[in-house]
């Protein structure tokens, strides 16, 4: 082993401990099974590697997705409903009480008041 | 694979040996598992002792590579042959291991360390090479997981501190001392045994 730990060269002594350590029993059969198990998987895509993560994610992306428009709905019905309470509210009271049909020109002026 | 929109540009930094196995890449990429086959045969081995330098199991540690192989071998289009193969193989083998780690830890708990100052010198050679694989096996073990890995992908398999952090995801200056603290614990644990042993 070199005398500084700080080297920047490889320490040639260690690393060939840790080599012989490491690299462990048969390694041409190791390499042989790697290679058998890329053959016997096939050739892959990146569809494959979506395949694999996208379940969840997609059903988490279409939960929020479904509760967005719940909420947009939910607000632009709350909207509308105000509208209407509005314009009612801005017409006079006999136009919305009367059995007949309200004349134009009241429409029209409440219609302007709420510009 | 990567290849993104108008012509590539090589990262200065390449060597011959990376474009040849960027070529090897683009090969893989187009459904030839021969090129992936050499690219194995390049960097298995390398795999292999990264994996057992984070995994105490050896047979855990081979499936973690045949498994970061496997997941190398599909993404191999997401690969960007403008720059090394090696730190983007490596990559997916050590998460590999690292991920069948945390695994492992789920399953059981972690085995004591042994001791280092264990046994005794032997009469013979054989008594000594068991003595420092025990020693070099409880100097590994006593190490912070990224340290081990560091160590062993510089002082054994000779990466770069850059490819290194490449491949682990920190700064080079990370690496270095992840290096240092490594080589000085194992130099304790190994005393002159490796020295006596050459």
């Amino acid at each position: 082993m070199t005398t500084s730990p700080f080297d920047n060269q490889p320490d040639e002594a260690l690393g060939r401990v840790l080599r012989d350590e490491l690299t462990g029993a048969a390694p041409e059969a190791f390499l042989r099974r790697l290679r058998l198990a890329v053959v016997e998987a096939g050739p892959g895509s990146q569809w494959d590697i979506l395949a694999g993560w996208a379940r969840p994610r997609v059903m988490a992306a279409a939960i929020a997705a479904a509760l967005l428009l719940w909420l947009g709905g939910w607000m632009a019905a709350g909207t509308s409903a105000l509208e209407e309470d509005v314009m009612v509210a801005s017409l006079p009271a006999h136009t919305v009480l009367s059995a007949q049909p309200p004349p134009v020109d009241e429409i029209m002026s409440a219609l302007m008041e709420r510009r | 694979m990567a290849t993104g929109q108008g012509p590539q540009r090589l990262d200065p930094g390449l060597r011959n040996s990376d474009v040849a196995e960027a070529e090897l890449a683009r090969a893989a990429a187009g459904g030839d598992p021969d090129a992936f086959g050499s690219l194995i045969e390049r960097h298995g081995l390398a795999a292999r002792r990264a994996a057992r330098a984070i995994l105490r199991d050896d047979d855990d540690a081979d499936d973690a590579v045949q498994e970061g192989m496997l997941a190398a071998w599909r993404a191999i289009e997401r690969y960007d042959p403008a720059r090394p193969f090696r730190p983007w193989l490596m990559r997916i083998v050590v998460n590999a291991a690292l991920d069948a780690r945390r695994r492992s830890r789920v399953r059981q708990a972690e085995p004591v360390v042994d001791s280092l100052e264990s046994g005794g010198l032997g009469p013979d050679r054989r008594a000594e090479a068991a003595l420092l694989r025990e020693r070099i096996r409880a100097g590994l073990r006593s190490l912070p997981e990224r340290q081990r890995v560091a160590l062993v992908l510089f002082d054994a398999e000779g990466w770069s501190h850059a490819d290194i952090a490449a491949t682990l995801g920190v700064p080079e200056g990370t690496v270095r001392s992840y290096v240092f603290h490594a080589r000085r614990a194992m130099r304790r644990a190994l005393g002159n045994l490796a020295e006596e042993m050459k």
